[in-house]
């Protein structure tokens, strides 16, 4: 009797998260769907999630004065080809990386050490930097971008690696939390170094470094989704220069431009730029949820 | 190995005074505990004497020459921590040769991935390699160089914080409550180790503890430590038989004196609760105005003897029987051992006859200085009643392996 | 203590004596504290140009008519401000943000708790919801609006295509319309849609700000949701059962009891984050509708990037700023009113 009534409980429960789950995954499913179709297919939404892969015409091909015979392909060739010849695609995804990974290098490269001095070194003003850091941690960046834009603009910066990267290379949540991590590392360690004959500088990256991997991994997730992701930022700062675009760009570029028809070659572009984090998300769930959701800590 | 010579070391964090004036000679290949209880300044004076504080004034000295104002790395002195400190991202053998690579290779050298190609850098790493070997092999831990911190029991890595500290052969050897975090029967053990290590090596010895029983068991001299002043230093016999002060009677011994209300006559006899104790001060000026009486320099007495009192308590440890009393004319419990053979003729709430043994007693005046005595007359104890046999030598107690048992 | 276990130490060799150095100036105290400084000063630099400084300069601009490429500027006074209260352009400003945060806020913390609720209490599958709920966090919300805008195309899109094919369900038409409660098919919302076609979403203004706040709920709902699983696993399963034993029976008088007090510093600061962040909503209204149509979606950060980046007039675009620091400051005082007042009890 009880098991039977909670089974019906628990099956309701699964037809609910269910229904969200279908609705949460409609845009992933229309997205990879669209990118494998025939722009037929896309405009009578036929097909199925494969679409049929029937041969199809590339009309930019045929009008450049190639034989038909060599312009046909298949639908999911022409729309993924198509979304690197389109736009530089790679480009775009190397700018992606170079600025994310810049950004988390230098992230690193300045908070680690204030979060070691903060933590672990006794100096005259020190709960005055920490205050500091507190205060900078409630301050939106993207609420700042436009004297951040007129600063740079006026620096003749405007259009640059270094407009996409500067305004995040400080990263007050970055040294709260490893401030927070570094507390908990036994002053004995710290103690014990320099009696090895480690100099402070040697200790944050020989000592330090290495204690707060975890910690740090958290919060390369944190930081390496976010600006990915960004779309405000680049936005602002990169206006001419097509070689600077980041994914998000790139693929905003190729929405401002479509021809009417080339939602599939969009949606291959769409689809390339969010696998990355999706995959290395499925692959590392755990790690990624708690890197994400590392701001509850604040 | 190396002479230390502390003068007149003082320190304060902010109002609060940690050091008032310390001063300790600490000759070369000794083993001299530091001992006191938490927050007394013992660990303030070992990390002044390491170099990772400094001290307010003062001068501090190895092998005669000052070293104020010398970085803790070239002191030449090493430090085994009461955490351990091991690098937790190193393993055994990383962790071992870290003081080595840090003196013998040069920064270039020390660079992961090309440092090992440089020139010079291969033969000084193969040196340093045989050097943890041996340290290693030393220890006993040969099979556990390849494995991290996080894998090791608290004795195993106690002992790879002992082979990081001996690998370079320091001029002295500081060991910060090594022991505490260790269990009751590991301590017993490593207590013994760290002695036997000492007279390997020959080396000084700086040990830090608030454990009496590791200072007394292990140690040549005892420095006894109290709110920032070192109250007497002495070999452990010494400290436990002729306590300079009060304070260093009552926190050397387990379990503690018995401290009893004393009045000392015109003519420097001493009176202890309403009982002429045949002693007298020696000495005109000199008062004593407390007797401390060790729980072994207590007995149980048939007859009427020097005290009565009430049993309160009794604890059997096995071996031997701890009696909590209440003495007449005295507020505070007064404890005695005795042999637990006498466990059957002892009840809670029975009264009993107690005599003490004059010339294990300590006097103190009113400031809780020593004063010395004398035995006024030469006539033999009080005999123990039959049934209680008398004491067969008095060792300095060690109370720590029974509260172990306990544990 | 085993005598194999420490040989003799005869076996090390000696070691060449560091050479004395000479006795240093400085104490360690000293140098540590030189250090500490040293160690902070990059980053109180780069605090102190990127964040500060540039609230500075946004409050001094805010009171000028500066644009960028002109020598000079005039004091304006409080002239942008005036216009931020008067023009009818940022009242919508003003309606479509507040709307949106009003929404999405709600709507996003409420489905987040619900999904975490409904997770945690399942016997098995509870990951696998998880990790497909959490999947909107992590896709460029960019990339998801677009392909949201084509689900939503009026001819191509799935949603009205789906919409449609319904229509001639006549079982399913009836159950939509409201016809078996008795209501006039004709009347209700999917009988109008059946017959006169259904809306453009983005292109009608009376849809355009709530298709935006559907996409924002959409992808924010998976991380509050997150949140949530970490605050209920941090309710001991004891004080449950301390409140069925004082008499709470159903499954409701548990979570008023026990759930949802536990969850105060999670709700307190899942609200205060989405707030902030749907204050700061832009990638959608940029991409999707450029603040139309008739400014109904003309949220705060479009109407600075407009304003400011796209016409250069920077004056309003600070002003704009201004308000909009005033905003999250305003979040931010509530939220540590909170955390420090209400949700103390753990």
């Amino acid at each position: 009797m009880t098991t039977y009534r909670f089974s019906t409980g628990e099956t309701i429960k699964h037809v609910v998260l269910i229904l969200g789950a279908l609705v949460v995954l409609l845009p992933f499913y229309l997205m990879v769907s669209t990118s494998l179709k025939a722009p037929q297919e896309i405009e009578t939404n036929r097909g199925g999630f494969l679409g049929q892969q029937e041969m199809m015409v590339d009309g930019d091909c045929v009008r450049q004065g190639n034989a038909e015979e060599d312009c046909r392909q298949r639908p999911v060739v022409y729309n993924y080809t198509q979304a690197f010849e389109k736009a530089p695609l790679l480009r775009y995804l190397l700018n992606g990386v170079i600025v994310t990974v810049s950004i988390f290098i230098i992230q690193v490269v300045v908070a680690l050490p204030c979060a070691y001095a903060l933590a672990k070194l006794r100096f005259r003003g020190r709960s005055l930097v920490f205050g500091a850091v507190i205060v900078c941690l409630l301050i939106p960046v993207h609420a700042i971008a436009l004297p951040l834009y007129i600063g740079l603009a006026k620096a003749g910066l405007t259009n640059s690696y270094a407009a996409l990267i500067i305004p995040w290379t400080i990263s007050a949540f970055g040294i709260f939390l490893m401030r927070q991590f570094f507390m908990t590392v036994p002053d004995d360690l710290i103690d014990a170094a320099r009696m090895d004959g480690m100099s402070e500088f040697a200790i944050v990256w020989r000592v330090m470094l290495p204690a707060a991997v975890p910690a740090l991994l958290a919060f390369a997730i944190f930081s390496v989704v976010a600006h990915w992701n960004d779309y405000f930022w680049p936005r602002i700062v990169i206006t001419s220069s097509q070689e600077l675009f980041t994914p998000p760009l790139g693929l905003r570029e190729f929405k401002g431009e479509m021809a009417d028809h080339a939602y599939g070659p969009m949606m291959a572009t769409a689809t390339i730029i969010v696998t990355p984090l999706i995959v290395a998300f499925l692959l590392a769930q755990r790690r990624f949820i708690e890197g994400i959701t590392l701001s509850g800590m604040k | 190995m190396a002479r230390l010579h502390l003068k007149d070391i003082r320190k304060s964090f902010g109002e609060t005074r940690v050091l008032t004036g310390v001063s300790l000679d600490i000759a070369d290949g000794e083993f001299v505990s530091l001992v006191g209880p938490s927050g007394c300044g013992k660990s303030t004076l070992l990390r002044i004497i390491a170099g990772l504080e400094t001290q307010d004034s003062g001068r501090f000295e190895i092998d005669e020459q000052r070293v104020d104002g010398v970085r803790a790395a070239d002191r030449n002195l090493s430090m085994v921590f009461q955490s351990y400190a091991l690098y937790p991202h190193l393993s055994v053998g990383e962790n071992i040769a870290v003081p080595l690579n840090m003196r013998q290779l040069n920064a270039l050298q020390r660079l992961p991935v090309i440092g090992p190609f440089l020139p010079g850098a291969r033969g000084r790493r193969r040196a340093i390699h045989a050097q943890v070997a041996r340290a290693a092999e030393m220890l006993d831990i040969t099979h556990l160089l390849g494995r991290k911190p996080g894998q090791l029991s608290g004795g195993q890595r106690q002992r790879v914080a002992v082979g990081r500290a001996l690998v370079r052969e320091p001029a002295a050897f500081l060991l910060d409550e090594p022991l505490s975090n260790l269990d009751a029967k590991l301590r017993v053990h490593m207590r013994a180790e760290i002695a036997q290590l000492h007279r390997w090596l020959g080396a000084t010895f700086i040990y830090v503890t608030h454990d009496q029983v590791e200072a007394m068991t292990m140690s040549d001299r005892i420095a006894v430590m109290l709110d920032g002043e070192l109250l007497q230093v002495g070999a452990p016999s010494e400290v436990y038989e002729r306590p300079a002060d009060i304070r260093v009677a009552e926190f050397i011994g387990s379990p503690k004196i018995n401290i009893l209300p004393a009045a000392t006559a015109a003519d420097g006899s001493i009176a202890c609760l309403g009982t002429e104790t045949r002693m007298a001060v020696r000495g005109a000026e000199v008062r004593a105005s407390q007797l401390g009486v060790r729980p072994e320099g207590l007995h149980l007495s048939r007859e009427p003897a020097d005290f009565t009192g009430e049993i309160l308590h009794l604890e059997n440890l096995g071996p031997e029987l701890y009696v909590q009393l209440r003495l007449q004319g005295c507020d505070a419990p007064a404890t005695l051992r005795a042999d637990a053979a006498l466990l059957p003729q002892l009840a809670v709430g029975q009264s009993v006859h107690l005599s003490f043994r004059r010339d294990r007693a300590l006097a103190f005046d009113n400031d809780g200085k020593a004063v010395e005595t004398r035995l006024l007359d030469r006539t033999p104890q009080t005999t123990p009643a039959s049934g209680i046999k008398p004491e067969q030598g008095i060792a300095p107690d060690l109370g720590e392996e029974r509260r172990a048992a306990h544990v | 203590m085993s005598d194999a276990s420490l040989k003799a130490p005869s076996l090390l060799p000696r070691l060449p004596r560091l050479a004395r150095p000479a006795v240093r100036a400085d104490t360690p105290e000293a140098s540590r504290a030189r250090t500490g400084v040293l160690f902070t000063l990059p980053a109180i630099v780069l605090m102190l140009v990127i964040l500060i400084v540039p609230i500075l300069m946004a409050g001094v601009l805010s009171f000028t008519d500066y644009s960028l490429g002109r020598a000079g500027f005039d004091w304006v006074g409080v002239q942008n401000y005036e216009h931020l209260l008067s023009r009818s352009a940022y009242r919508s400003m003003f309606v479509a943000t507040l709307t949106y945060v009003f929404v999405v806020v709600p709507a996003s913390v409420g489905l987040g708790l619900g999904a975490a609720l409904l997770i945690s209490s399942l016997r098995v599958g509870g990951d696998f919801y998880k990790t497909i709920y959490f999947l909107p966090v992590m896709a460029a919300l960019l990339a998801m609006a677009i392909v949201w805008e084509f689900a939503l195309h009026p001819t191509l899109g799935i949603v009205n295509s789906t919409l449609a094919a319904g229509c001639d369900i006549g079982w399913l038409r009836g159950l939509l319309t409201g016809a078996w409660l008795g209501g006039d098919p004709a009347a209700s919302w999917y009988g109008q849609g059946c017959a006169d076609g259904f809306p453009l979403w983005l292109g009608d203004r009376d849809y355009a700000i709530w298709t935006l706040c559907f996409i924002g709920i959409w992808q924010a709902f998976g991380f509050n949701m997150v949140l949530y699983l970490a605050g209920l696993t941090g309710i001991p399963r004891e004080l449950y059962h301390a409140a069925e034993m004082d008499g709470a029976k159903s499954g409701w008088e548990r979570f008023r009891l026990v759930t949802w007090p536990k969850l105060g510093p999670t709700t307190v600061f899942v609200v205060t984050i989405t707030s902030i962040r749907s204050f700061q909503v832009f990638d959608q209204v940029e991409a999707l509708t450029s603040g139309g149509p008739m400014k109904s979606t003309y949220v705060m950060m479009y109407a600075i990037y407009e304003k400011a980046i796209q016409q250069n007039l920077i004056g309003i675009g600070a002003a704009i700023t201004m308000v909009f620091l005033g905003f999250v400051l305003l979040m931010t005082l509530i939220q540590r009113h909170l955390v420090e007042r209400r949700v103390h009890y753990s």
